[in-house]
């Protein structure tokens, strides 16, 4: 043997979990409901996946990146609101502009994109009023082609019949305003990246037009919600209605605190951040569901215990399980904070909360609540009694 | 428990060793892979496009418009058609998007309006009571119409992004209405743009039937390679193909014939009818004759003319169908074709019909195609992603194991980090056969995966632990230690599946690669670290037979 194992989490001492339930409960609901606060006051720092948008990463060609700098330049753009974070290193801002809308001041930012790129005697200008159409006036007349790489220069995709067959200077692009308004998102790109183009590179844009966004912030809920309740009915399968509950509750509590995190900490909020938070559901239901079992287990070994020895004594027994699988992820998650890069961070930052909550709230929050609904020994269906007794 | 028949662990080796060498290529450096068969090599997994730097957009199309076009032109044809018919009309108007409305003068003669309008268009669902008439297009063939328009522009969208066939595109629909396009390894999307902004040249030619093989043609004629032998070539004789996709300035057809000696066709030169006329073609079948396989088409009034003409002059010779510089076909003229509509027919089997009629819409997109997302991601970005994630994942794997290693000692700890290494082999093997793309949020997953597959073995060691502080046998306190985890594994690795699973459904691009490397994790894992571990501990146990256990 060249090393004896360590029994790391091995405790001799058994302990009271559910005696500290009431300081528990009072603990969880106060997360919880400055979480809830949080976000309705604070909101969360949604990222460009939910709320539409642009973020382009830039990177100074020299030295640092001047954020500053970079601030007046890309607010002197009207393009509203705008906002700049170092990512990843001091020389990359990341700059984000908030969605753009559909109007005449996105159509003057395609004229000034077109001027810069193409000629300055290049005019384009809003159609009529209630519509997206949108007016080019080409320094001389274009052909075909001539057109089609022209409207490509300001981001526009356009089918082929909207432009002309024969050669002509100035055409008209029909488009309804929900077009417009996806298109405005291009210009915007293009306009951000020509006014910073000389002193930085460009390394990556995203952009995300209005209709995506808030159907993915839809969809998302949509996900978590159904995420949560499959996890229950399959737990209420397998064992009892009262553990579905507290299974319930317990990701429930786990899923406010972790946006009660995102709050706080002021962390982005992007579609990564929602695979946290669905993560966090699958992983802290893992662990209790380690401890229901024993739970259930125990029932049917101890049938005169009092519910509340009976939790504990499955709590400790499972405890080195617990504490060793949350150490293990907790390790390989850390290694994503400190070396995953920018893009990972806030997921990684919000599952090393999960890791911890999630232990925790298998214990106070999904056990607690077994006591709290009165789930007695005696209450266990009986087909589970014969299905654990067959061989396994 | 720990008894195994030979046949089980020989089944179980065979399945490590299979993981093995599907998830090989991908971890092995370049200098080795050069000297393996191409196949093998090459089946490696793909990086998404935040990993590979590229391009990924999301078109969104507009079938509304679509919709309202046809329900134009149907509006028309119902004029036309109720006056043929001396039916008195008031009014015959267009909800866009939804449905024409016929109001008649006299309500008397609305059956013989439908009856006329169904003749129409069989697919034309009629409601309404009285003078009026409402015709719009049921469900199923607002639906078939969809797919059409998307598939179309998806088969469009590939000619003209992958010209010379070299960028690997990615484009697939993506819902009802919407089309996802990634390019990996470009950089400047407006090059791009103008590429799903230009169109391919359809024109219908007739065949010079007066130039023999072999001899130099006519200078109103030229040769133009036929469709056929281009892909021939392309699979007998790839060098030379990319190198016809390659030429700068790109060769002309004429060129190609006379280099490459490929199946050529003498045309006129003179356009009979051009693309931009042509309004619809499909493939149907044939009304009689045993309902073969055709292909059926419609043009517009100037289109339809010109071809009328044309047809009317030279029936009996062949017709050629040219799509940028290849003649996807030459059908022979059977008859005047007037009516603005006609059909080709030949030996055709239905996915060559589909195919051809895909190829003869593809002269125009059929829908304007919205940009509604963009990510643009520059190759050294991706670099830099692909390093974070790579180190995070080593530094990762190297601290669960060695938290392992110093719990469990080095014989159970070892055996539970040789699981981890197989299930991570069997991740990559899955994703070698599935075809997933491995994401930078995939590597998060992976990660993760490691720390959460090593669970099953605590849970096993742990419930070991237990037994043999019972009081129990060596060889009985694993046995049952096993036994007793293993619904505690079952239940805790399934709710955390249903999570990922659910995530897969929900999530697009990056967070599919974490939904997919996690889910694909767990599964694995529950081979890896119980299956697969009792293996090692039964050829353990029947070697060393232990009377005490260090755990």
């Amino acid at each position: 043997m060249l090393w004896k194992p360590v029994r790391l989490f091995t405790f001799k001492r058994k302990f009271d979990f559910l005696g500290q339930r009431k300081a528990a409960l009072v603990l969880s609901t106060l997360i919880n409901i400055v979480s809830l606060i949080g976000v309705a006051v604070f909101g969360l720092n949604f990222g460009i996946d939910f709320r539409g948008g642009i973020a382009i990463q830039a990177r100074a060609k020299q030295g640092i990146a001047q954020l500053e700098e970079l601030r007046s330049t890309v607010g002197a753009l009207d393009v509203g609101e705008v906002s700049l974070q170092e990512f990843g290193d001091p020389s990359t801002a990341l700059i984000r502009v908030q969605r753009q809308d559909a109007g005449p001041q996105c159509v003057a930012a395609a004229q000034k994109v077109m001027r810069k790129r193409a000629d300055p005697a290049w005019q384009i200008t809003p159609g009529a009023a209630g519509t997206g159409d949108v007016e080019f006036k080409a320094p001389a007349a274009l052909d075909f082609a001539g057109w089609r790489d022209a409207v490509s220069q300001v981001g526009l995709t356009v089918q082929e019949r909207q432009l002309p067959r024969s050669t002509v200077d100035a055409i008209k692009i029909d488009m309804s305003t929900s077009q417009q308004a996806e298109w405005c998102q291009q210009v915007a790109i293009k306009l951000v990246e020509d006014a910073i183009g000389d002193k930085y590179e460009i390394r990556g844009t995203e952009s995300v037009g209005p209709k995506i966004g808030e159907e993915l912030m839809h969809s998302g809920i949509l996900a978590v919600l159904a995420t949560m309740v499959a996890i229950a009915v399959y737990v209420w399968f397998r064992f009892e209605w009262q553990f579905a509950v507290g299974a319930l509750i317990a990701m429930l509590h786990d899923v406010i605190s972790t946006v009660g995190l995102f709050v706080l900490l002021q962390l982005d909020f992007s579609l990564t951040a929602l695979a946290a938070v669905l993560t966090i559901a699958g992983y802290s239901i893992n662990d209790t569901v380690v401890i229901f079992d024993r739970v259930r287990e125990n029932m049917r070994r101890y049938k005169k215990l009092g519910m509340t020895d009976l939790l504990n004594l499955s709590i400790n027994e499972t405890l080195a399980r617990t504490l060793m699988t949350s150490a293990t992820v907790f390790v390989a998650v850390a290694a994503l904070v400190l070396f995953g890069g920018p893009v990972l961070y806030s997921f990684s930052v919000a599952m090393l909360w999960g890791v911890i909550v999630g232990a925790y709230s298998s214990i106070w929050v999904a056990c607690a609540g077994l006591v709290y609904f009165g789930l007695r020994p005696d209450q266990l269906r009986p087909e589970d009694d014969k299905a654990s007794k067959a061989p396994a | 428990m720990l008894n195994l028949p030979r046949w089980q662990t020989i089944v179980i080796m065979a399945i490590t060793i299979v993981s093995g060498l599907f998830a090989l290529p991908n971890l092995l450096p370049a200098a080795v892979l050069d000297h393996l068969p191409g196949w093998y090599a090459q089946s490696r997994i793909n990086l998404g496009l935040d990993l590979r730097g590229g391009a990924h957009f999301l078109l969104e199309a507009d079938l509304r418009t679509v919709l309202t076009e046809r329900l134009t032109n149907l509006s028309d044809s119902v004029r036309g058609e109720l006056r043929k018919q001396q039916v008195g009309y008031k009014d015959v108007t267009v909800e866009p998007g939804q449905a024409v409305v016929v109001v008649l003068r006299e309500e008397g003669q609305r059956a013989k309006a439908v009856d006329a309008i169904r003749t129409l268009d069989p697919s034309i669902v009629v409601s309404g009571s009285g003078d009026t008439i409402r015709l719009a297009y049921s469900e199923q063939e607002l639906s078939r119409r969809k797919k059409e328009v998307i598939d179309q522009s998806i088969e469009i969208l590939r000619r003209r992004v992958d010209e010379t066939g070299t960028l690997e595109p990615t484009i697939v629909r993506q819902g009802d209405e919407r089309i996802l396009l990634q390019v990996p390894g470009i950089k400047d999307t407006t090059d791009l743009k103008r590429k799903i902004n230009q169109t391919a040249k359809l024109t219908f030619h007739l065949v010079n039937e007066n130039v023999a093989a072999g001899q130099p043609p006519p200078p109103t004629t030229y040769m133009v390679p036929t469709r056929e032998a281009m892909q021939d070539l392309r699979r007998t004789n790839p060098k030379a193909w990319e190198e016809i996709q390659a030429a700068n300035p790109r060769l002309t057809p004429e060129q190609i014939c006379r280099r490459y000696q490929v199946q050529c066709l003498p045309i006129f030169k003179r356009v009979v009818v051009g693309g931009e006329d042509l309004d619809d073609a499909r493939s149907t079948f044939e009304q009689q004759q045993g309902g073969r396989p055709i292909i059926s088409f419609t043009f517009n009034a100037a289109g339809g003319r010109a071809f009328c003409a044309a047809t009317r002059a030279n029936i009996g010779k062949r017709l050629a169908i040219q799509l940028d510089n290849e003649i996807i076909s030459a059908p022979v003229v059977q008859s005047a074709i007037c009516g603005g509509s006609g059909i080709i027919t030949g030996t055709f089997t239905t996915q060559q019909t589909q195919e051809q009629a895909l190829l003869l819409r593809s002269g125009a997109l059929p829908a304007t195609l919205t940009i509604i997302e963009e990510r643009t991601v520059g190759a050294d970005l991706g670099a830099d992603a692909i390093r974070a994630g790579t180190v995070a994942a080593i530094i990762g794997t190297v601290l669960v194991a060695l938290f392992m290693f110093v719990a469990y000692g080095p014989i159970f700890g070892g055996f539970a980090n040789l699981a981890m290494l197989v299930n991570l082999l069997m991740v990559f093997a899955g994703m070698s056969i599935l075809g997933a793309s491995l994401t930078l949020p995939g590597i998060a997953g992976l990660v993760l995966t490691v720390g959460m597959a090593v669970d099953s073995n605590v849970l096993i060691y742990e419930r070991v632990r237990e037994e043999k502080s019972l009081g129990r046998s060596a060889f009985s306190s694993l046995a049952t230690g096993y036994e007793r985890a293993m619904s505690a594994i079952i239940d805790a690795n399934l709710t955390t599946l249903i999570a990922g699973v659910l995530l897969f459904g929900f999530g697009s691009g990056p967070i599919r690669g974490f939904a997919t490397t996690l889910s694909l994790g767990l599964l694995t894992s529950m081979f890896s670290s119980t299956i697969f571990t009792r293996m090692l501990l039964a050829v353990w146990v029947r070697w060393r037979r232990p009377t005490e256990l260090v755990i």
